[in-house]
């Protein structure tokens, strides 16, 4: 497969830009300054930007309660995300939902989420509704190793098998479900392997390597889009710190995070760009320097916002259509 | 104290080819019951021990306890222990340490570059190499119980490479050093990165070079295979080249995909004769299926057929020698 050195650079630009914005929330929270909790994306940036080069503007994806790096690689504003983070009144969800709650419907974000294993209900019921509109847009469904035991994983690949949806299931094994290895809570290894059971193709790939997942996932929306119906893509990955910010993470031996360390998708990217001539060594700097720039802006942007009075606590509890009701 | 090698790769048929064509789908859980069938029927024939590779599914382990917890277990099962990084190397490693161990015969399962990962290590250990894989031209489809029935009676036969072939490789040098093998076919692609490792699109293929090849086998193998028969007893490979203007000819590329490609440069490759190429551009060589060996631009790639592949058990055959020893009365 042709993968041009644009959109190389590009795939490396994403990824930087979520290793910086999650490097900084890790840093704010410590420093008190992130209201909540917040679930980091750290070691797993191969995935959401190889995938999201995929998609156009128009097409959906649903997230996770880790989801700053999908929001982040589908296009997502860094200043509204950080002013969500920051709890201010202009931030994604005016303040009141945080790190796992931001979505932008104009981007086709439909929604980082607390509740495990619920984009996959999301993601069916997005990828019907492309169905009845007969339009070809695609969804992509992201989650973790940990939501595939959920009786909504399973429901939702047979849905979206029997009705031929254009949905990607991309499942980021990231080989922890909270403080639980996946050998724990899974009798199988491979993810993958549970696409047979619904009729639909299941891959694994190397989640760390960008270029595996690009080819995987063109493949796979080039497929949903042609109306052949779903594909399960699962993406080997780690994530490098806890479960949450402030868990100590002392279940994960420490052989195993060294040896995850060492496959770092960041720095084993931009090598490889390096050595291809993709990229020069001071392009790749200036691209670091850049994205530090604009994690400076959203930092910026963010603590200048004004916090959310009290009485805004009410508001947005309910939806309209709700109002209109009562007051039929 | 007779015994066997067993080795399972349980990351083989996940690829993307499964997306990209109609492969077949055997999950490791149905190589757990392979590697059950292949333990009892070896037991029956004498195996004292089987030796297992260690990985990340734990394949031994679950075959012991299963065995143990029906109570048909008899054999010893011996999981290797040194350290794994969940790649081709386990494989390598295990192979090697099992033909130091005076393994009768190592049973793999997997794809084709399962048994390329297995036949890098051992020099005369006969093999027996069973599908698990996607495009699979060197292992074969078999059932498990005959793969131990065959690997039993190899282990015990005064002269096992009776019931062998000795199999033809290719060697890979780049800039004059050897850099890796294959056991069917070394591809040029104009890919010049791994990715999703397997190829699939022909049109990122420049040249193919096989020790055999055959309109019946699936993968980048039947395009040669398409305009001359090789068999694997040939003293010889062949090599062609792909690109506009050439003999068209149908190939199955993979499972259920029937592609016509344009070959030109057809060359019988004489085992030992070096066919080279100074590389162009960027470029991937793809061993047995999987992109493996990156080539930059002005290095010199040499690939020759040899006679140095594995020991291939033929499992018919070596059934037959040992209904002729009488290994089966009782």
């Amino acid at each position: 497969m042709a993968i041009s050195n644009e959109l190389m650079k590009d795939m490396y630009v994403r990824m930087r830009r979520i290793r910086d914005f999650e490097s900084t929330a890790a840093k704010l929270f410590a420093e008190g300054k992130v209201p909540g909790f917040v679930h980091l994306y750290l070691g797993e940036e191969a995935i959401a930007p190889a995938v999201c080069e995929c998609l156009r503007d128009d097409d959906f994806i649903t997230s996770t309660h880790r989801g700053h790096g999908h929001i982040i690689a589908k296009g997502g504003d860094l200043k509204l995300m950080m002013a969500e983070l920051f709890g201010r009144e202009t931030g994604y969800c005016k303040g009141k939902g945080g790190s796992m709650h931001i979505a932008d419907r104009d981007k086709g974000i439909l929604g980082a989420n607390g509740i495990v294993g619920a984009g996959h209900c999301i993601s069916t019921g997005a990828g019907l509704s492309i169905k009845l509109r007969k339009t070809d847009q695609v969804c992509v469904c992201f989650f973790g190793d940990g939501s595939t035991n959920q009786g909504t994983f399973h429901e939702s690949l047979n849905l979206a098998s029997i009705w031929k949806l254009p949905i990607v299931f991309v499942c980021e094994n990231n080989h922890y479900g909270i403080s639980m290895s996946q050998a724990r809570h899974q009798a199988i290894k491979d993810v993958a392997d549970r696409a047979a059971a619904y009729n639909m193709p299941g891959i694994s790939v190397d989640g760390n390597d960008p270029l595996a997942v690009y080819e995987a996932a063109f493949e796979a929306v080039a497929r949903a889009r042609a109306g052949k119906g779903p594909t399960l893509i699962e993406c080997k990955t780690y994530r490098q710190h806890g479960h949450f910010e402030g868990d100590p993470a002392t279940y994960k031996p420490k052989e195993e995070q060294a040896a995850w360390m060492a496959k770092d998708p960041l720095p084993r990217f931009a090598r490889f760009l390096i050595d291809n001539g993709v990229m020069s060594a001071e392009e790749v700097e200036a691209v670091d320097k850049k994205v530090a720039k604009e994690i400076e802006d959203a930092i910026a942007f963010a603590e200048a916002q004004p916090i959310p009075s009290p009485e805004s606590s009410v508001v947005d509890v309910y939806s309209d259509i709700v109002e209109e009701v009562r007051e039929r | 104290m007779a015994s066997i090698g067993i080795i399972a790769n349980p990351a083989s048929g996940k690829d993307i080819r499964r997306l990209v064509s109609y492969a077949t789908i055997i999950d490791n859980n149905e190589k757990v019951n392979i590697c059950q069938r292949i333990v009892l029927a070896a037991q029956e024939l004498g195996i004292d021990e089987c030796v297992f590779m260690p990985e990340t599914f734990m394949i031994g382990p679950k075959v012991a306890d299963n065995l143990e917890n029906d109570g048909v277990m008899k054999a010893r099962i011996n999981v290797l222990d040194f350290e794994i990084d969940a790649s081709m190397q386990d494989t390598v490693t295990a192979a090697g340490i099992m033909e130091e161990m005076g393994v009768g015969c190592i049973v793999v399962l997997g794809g084709d570059g399962t048994s390329r990962a297995a036949a890098k290590a051992i020099k005369r250990t006969p093999l027996i190499s069973v599908s698990t894989g996607t495009n699979n031209v060197y292992p074969a489809l078999m059932e498990g119980t005959v793969a131990g029935m065959a690997a039993a009676a190899v282990t015990h036969m005064p002269e096992p490479y009776s019931c062998c072939i000795h199999d033809k490789r290719i060697e890979l040098r780049v800039n004059g050093e050897l850099r890796d093998i294959a056991l069917i076919d070394a591809v040029v692609s104009s890919d010049f990165f791994a990715g999703a490792r397997a190829i699939w699109d022909p049109s990122r293929i420049e040249r193919i070079v096989v020790s055999r090849c055959h309109p019946a086998t699936i993968g980048f193998s039947a395009i040669p295979g398409a305009y001359r028969i090789i068999g694997d007893a040939d003293p010889c490979g062949f090599a062609v080249t792909l690109k506009q203007g050439g003999e068209k000819v149908l190939a199955s590329i993979a499972a259920g995909v029937l592609t016509e490609v344009e070959i030109s440069d057809p060359k019988l490759l004489m085992l030992g004769e070096p066919y080279g190429f100074t590389a162009e551009q960027r470029c991937m060589i793809a061993l047995d299926g999987e992109r493996e060996v990156a080539v930059a631009p002005g290095d010199r790639v040499v690939m020759t057929v040899t006679a140095d592949g594995p020991w291939r058990v033929l499992p018919k055959k070596a059934l037959e020698e040992a209904q002729r020893l009488g290994m089966y009365r009782r």
